[in-house]
């Protein structure tokens, strides 16, 4: 009965005192269960209004398209947990793309181009990491320099040219697995991987503990400093694997990501329930999160709404979100 | 007599220039519980952080088991042996018992993978141990009672095989029935060999519990004896330095007509069909268990959680509260309970706290008038004595006393006429607590009304003229001075479930 | 704290500032000239108005990010206010400004009303204007606009860029009121302690609901100024530019905890940042080469003052 021996932490106790599980679960994960409901509910209407939503073209545009951004999401979501914050990933990404295609088509091994911007992600995220733990600086403050350093580093190396005759093993975000979807498989694992070690690793519960009560880990003994360093690097090599999903979705890689790349993430993570005030969240919610932000996208072109509306439509939802969030908590209080 | 497990010799420390413990010495055995008594900013807390490795001492040696340690973080103690309970307990809210019982130190599998059956198992163990059966172990620390964090606590403490246990006011916040049982626990420790250091204000504990008692006053060790020795009166003058009776100086006041009346009036859980009359010139004490609804009301009164229902009068006019702003300009003043975080703006400067009530009567326009803010808070530093550089210094850097005394100045500018203080003298050291109960009297006799609160049943036996004792949300004795004992306000103060039910 | 560190803080940037314009003059003789520093003014303006406002904003512990996308709703609605509904033009500068005005009001309305923390809520609200400004557009622009329009983006006033003034009317008044007024006091007191100024009878929620009120009116004041200076309006301006104006804050020496912060600073940060784009711009450093010296100084400077400051901080 290995089952039985691994029991998670929070796993009901045969207890008749204690609700059902479905309502336990809706009590744990509620954040998660609205934007899960609401990608259901988004999916039933806009197939009666639409059935070709559904078509698997449609699916793979919707679940593979902005796995990336799940990705980078979940390595957002521990910074986050901790009480911290990162606006200097969207940069990072298109440093590392950029740096997966430079090393693609200079000649290097195919696996040395698809692994490196892992380490360098780490690197730089070690830097901000230090900044953020040691030297004291504010995190949100480390991360706008970051910023700008990465993103005019960006331009001022590429000139802003665009990689092309990338080659074709190297262009894995097009290639299929088990019938599936790379992206998909890749956002798929590392969420249920990320969310496994964060629940069940003594790692993964002392960036709760950080979040949730700083003075209180430093008591317990938790090396702050060093593991807001790791988590900060942990972020960083999320950040690579999402570089090079997102670098290797088209023929070429330009030099720039979507505008305001770093906020979509972050509000990916905080409507996944992710509490902006640390301690709290799961990144099933933020990957979720970007699903529901897919979904909303292609349900507005099947429904024949304008995408230029698009954003205002995402833009309104966070809001009601977030104050549907808030109203909640208050009443819980 | 066995050697004591810790003892600690010549201990020191200065905060910013000031020394909060002098030359300080203190031990404790394995299986004693050994009481630590001194009033607030005796150097208790101080000396308890050392011992848990948080604060690095100035100078002086600890030796544990015959070996001198140096605790430069608190993993050294926690190795060492020693476990605290703070008073503000240390627990991770978003995770459960279990888990927040075995942080930092999990159990593991052979492969290095925590065994979460442990965990949970041995946690079940620990709260059976402690009498806790009825904690279930995945259960989120967010969702449990004061108690049973405090229980949660403890379970830590004794999962890492604590030798001595730190106990810092353990009962300060906990209703009689969960007190009994916490000292049933304290005594079960005891039994098993642990050593307990038992910080309390409450003299019936100590006696039952205690088998030595160690006395600090203003920084200094003062006396440590066997409890047999000893007797409550001359502990507490052990602890004041000086006979009681001269403690509070109750200066007495012309006591004239109600300005303040309140008719059952309610807010939650915590304000319930509360009514009552204040006096010019009167001090109307209020005492209470932590949670009895005594900050409650008072915040209710001051506009910051405005009542749902019932009557307040100010002079005889209904009005209605519904935010500070408006208690202020109706005359009503509140120096509230945590200091740091609800009184002080403390990285700003004495004149600007002494003004910021006032701000606008100080201000032609919307402009500052900095020549009379200035001489308003001159004034105000003469007045109180408030021992500090200049008008521009941050109130961070006073003691205590002089911040407590800055709040106080605050509210004064607003020339209230109803001032409620909220454990006025909490924190504050000897010389200072009878300076603040001075200006209570100046301000009686100058026809002001204060309602005081405070969790000291001395200091409210002593300073009021009537007293309201407050339990589960409600008044459940209102006694004048003098028909007040020790043992009638105490009983008031655990009466609620009797009244409830009837 | 911390007059004293504040103080250093600012000479050590101004020490700074001197220091980059020296180089800068040494480097290339075209810096130092007259027109091309005013040139340089005109280009900082709608930065400037914007940091302003948020000096106050982030001074109180809060922050918005949706400046950027006010400025892009604003500038669209100018536009579809003037070609598309036929107000005059002044009037469709009133409206779109109050629409603005009414962005922030927004802002600080989630915020105060809610509790909602103001990065998350001008995170929502930042998508939710750009969305507007992009949906209104429909990525169409607005040009044409009348000449005397052009007046204020791209004219001069005794010499000087008609945005100058403005941007020097608005560093004046705002310095006066941080520094002199009950309402400057009571910025600071929420900044260092929210619950404290609660207690004391100080209007929290009131003032930041003016404070973000004010944000989103300076931000389209700045929408007005780029659309008359660049002559077209496009759903995409200022995006980015809330985190330029955050770092001239924080350069400035504006505590992102709140509390502590000088309009001084702020535009000695705006300076700074600004110099510095244009005097390696001028040497030769292409453009974004700038972008990475500035996100360098930011950090630099928080640390240097940090290490300078921490006698006198927590």
């Amino acid at each position: 009965m290995s089952m039985a021996v691994n029991l998670p932490p929070v796993r009901p106790q045969t207890d008749h005192k204690r609700p059902g599980l479905l309502r336990r679960i809706v009590a744990e994960y509620g954040q998660e269960c609205v934007v899960l409901a609401a990608i259901m509910l988004l999916f039933v209407v806009v197939t009666l209004v639409n059935p070709r939503f559904v078509n698997a073209n449609n699916l793979v545009t919707i679940f593979s398209g902005n796995a990336y951004i799940a990705v980078a999401a979940i390595g957002m979501a521990m910074v986050i947990m901790t009480g911290n914050i990162d606006v200097s990933v969207g940069a990072l990404i298109g440093v590392l793309a950029t740096v997966a295609g430079t090393l693609a088509v200079s000649g290097y091994p195919i696996w040395f181009a698809l692994v490196a911007p892992i380490f360098v992600g780490m690197a730089v995220n070690t830097v901000i990491g230090v900044l953020v733990a040691y030297a004291k600086i504010p995190s949100i403050v480390v991360t706008l320099g970051a910023l700008s350093i990465l993103r005019g580093g960006l331009i001022s190396v590429t000139g802003g040219t665009w990689i092309s005759d990338l080659p074709p093993d190297f262009l894995i975000a097009q290639k299929r697995l088990l019938g599936l979807p790379v992206p998909f498989l890749f956002m798929i694992v590392l969420t249920i991987a990320a969310f496994l070690w964060m629940r069940y690793s003594a790692f993964g519960r002392s960036i709760y503990a950080i979040g949730g009560n700083p003075e209180a880990a430093v008591a317990t003994g938790i090396p702050v400093e060093r593991r807001l360093v790791s988590v900060f690097a942990i972020h960083g090599a999320f950040a690579g694997v999402a570089a090079i999903l997102f670098a290797t979705q088209l023929q070429v890689i330009q030099s720039t990501v979507p505008p305001n790349l770093e906020l979509t993430i972050i509000t990916a993570t905080v409507i996944g329930g992710v509490s902006i005030l640390g301690g709290s969240g799961t990144v099933i919610g933020s990957t979720l999160a970007t699903i529901l932000f897919a979904t909303i996208g292609s349900a507005l072109i099947f429904i024949n709404v304008s995408a230029y509306w698009l954003r205002a439509v995402i833009g309104l939802l966070i809001l009601a979100t977030v104050l549907a969030d808030m109203l909640r908590r208050h009443r819980r209080t | 007599m066995t050697a004591p497990f810790i003892s600690l010799s010549g201990m020191s420390k200065s905060f910013v220039g000031i020394r909060v413990l002098k030359d300080v010495d203190f031990d404790v055995r394995e299986g004693e519980v050994h009481a630590l008594l001194g009033e607030n900013g005796a150097g208790k807390s101080t000396l308890i952080k050392m011992m848990a490795g948080l604060y690095k001492p100035d100078s002086g040696t600890i030796t544990v088991n015959g070996e001198e340690m140096k605790f430069a973080a608190t993993g050294d103690a926690t190795a060492a042996g020693i476990a605290t309970v703070y008073q503000e307990l240390l627990l991770f809210p978003e995770l459960t018992v279990a888990e927040n019982v075995f942080l930092g130190h999990y159990p593991r599998t052979g492969a290095g993978w925590i065994d979460w059956a442990a965990v949970r198992a041995r946690t079940r163990e620990l709260l059976d141990q402690l009498d806790t059966h009825d904690l279930d172990v995945d259960a989120k620390v967010l969702t449990l009672s004061v108690a049973q964090r405090q229980r949660v606590e403890i379970a830590k403490a004794l999962s890492r095989n604590a030798r001595i246990l730190i106990m810092d006011e353990p009962t300060a916040s906990l209703v009689e029935s969960d007190v009994q049982r916490l000292m049933q626990v304290v005594r079960q420790l005891r039994e098993r060999g642990v050593g307990i250091v038992y910080v309390s204000h409450r003299m019936s504990e100590i006696f039952a519990l205690a088998d030595r008692v160690t006395v600090l006053r203003d920084g200094a060790h003062v006396a440590t004896c066997d409890i047999g020795e000893v007797n409550e009166q001359q502990l507490v003058s052990m602890m004041v330095g000086r006979p009681i009776d001269s403690l509070f100086p109750k200066a007495e006041a012309e006591i004239g007509e109600t300005v303040l009346e309140v008719k059952s009036l309610n807010h939650g859980r915590h304000v319930q069909d509360i009514s009552f009359r204040l006096r010019r010139g009167e001090i109307l004490g209020i005492a209470g268990l932590v949670g009895s609804g005594r900050t409650e009301l008072a915040l209710t009164l001051f506009g910051m959680t405005p009542a749902t229902s019932g009557e307040i009068l100010m002079e005889g006019v209904p009005v209605r509260i519904g935010s500070p702003r408006q208690a202020r300009d109706l005359g009503i003043a509140y120096v509230p309970e945590d200091r740091g975080l609800q009184g002080l703006v403390r990285p700003m400067a004495i004149r600007k706290n002494v003004s910021m009530a006032t701000i606008e009567k100080l201000s032609s326009g919307i402009f500052i008038k900095a020549r009379a803010e200035a001489e308003r808070a001159r004034e105000a530093v003469r007045r109180f004595g408030i021992r500090c550089r200049d008008i521009d210094q941050p109130v961070s850097e006073l003691s205590g006393g002089n911040q407590q005394k800055v709040v106080i100045a605050k509210w004064l500018e607003t020339e209230p006429k109803v001032l409620i203080l909220d454990e006025p003298t909490r924190g504050v050291d000897v010389g200072a607590k009878a300076e603040i109960h001075t200006i209570m009297g100046e301000l009686v006799k100058r026809g002001v009304a204060i309602l005081m609160i405070s969790s000291e049943l001395p200091e409210v036996l002593g300073m009021s003229d009537r007293m309201l004792v407050m339990s589960g949300g409600r008044v459940t004795a209102e006694i004048d001075r003098a028909d007040a004992t020790p043992e009638r306000v105490g009983a008031a103060m655990t009466a609620h479930r009797g009244a409830e039910a009837a | 704290m911390n007059l004293r560190s504040l103080i250093r803080h600012e000479t050590f940037l101004a020490l700074l500032l001197v220091l980059v314009l020296v180089v800068l003059s040494w480097q290339s003789d075209r810096f130092f000239t007259v027109s091309n520093l005013l040139n340089q003014g005109r280009l900082m303006t709608e930065i400037g108005l914007i940091a302003i406002a948020m000096t106050f904003v982030i001074a109180t512990g809060g922050i918005d990010l949706s400046v950027g996308s006010i400025l892009g709703l604003v500038a669209i609605l100018l536009g579809v206010f003037w070609q598309n509904v036929g107000m005059p033009l002044p009037m469709a500068i009133v409206a779109a400004i109050a629409a603005g005005t009414l962005a922030g009001f927004m802002n600080g309305f989630i915020i105060t009303r809610f509790r909602v923390p103001p990065l998350i809520a001008t995170l929502a609200t930042l998508a939710l204007y750009r969305g507007l400004a992009e949906g209104i557009s429909q990525a169409r622009s607005v040009r044409g606009y009348p000449d005397w329009f052009y007046v204020l983006g791209q004219g001069q006033v005794l010499g000087v860029p008609t945005q100058l003034w403005i941007l020097f009317a608005a560093a004046i008044i705002a310095a006066i009121i941080l520094a002199y007024t009950r309402w400057g006091r009571t910025v600071y007191a929420i900044g260092s302690n929210e619950v404290a100024s609660r207690f004391s009878g100080l209007s929290v929620e009131k003032t930041k609901l003016a404070l973000y009120t004010a944000s989103g009116f300076a931000a389209s004041l700045a929408a007005v100024i780029f659309v008359s200076r660049v002559s077209t309006t496009r759903s995409d301006m200022g995006t980015g530019i809330e985190l330029d104006a955050i770092t001239a804050v924080v350069l400035g020496g504006t505590s992102i905890f709140g509390g502590r912060g000088t309009i001084l600073g702020t535009i000695i940060g705006l300076c700074l940042i600004q110099a510095l784009k244009n005097g390696l711009s001028l040497a030769g450093v292409k453009g974004d080469g700038t972008i990475m010296l500035i996100g360098a100084v930011l950090i630099l400077a928080i640390l240097v003052s940090n290490i300078f400051g921490r006698s006198g901080s927590r």
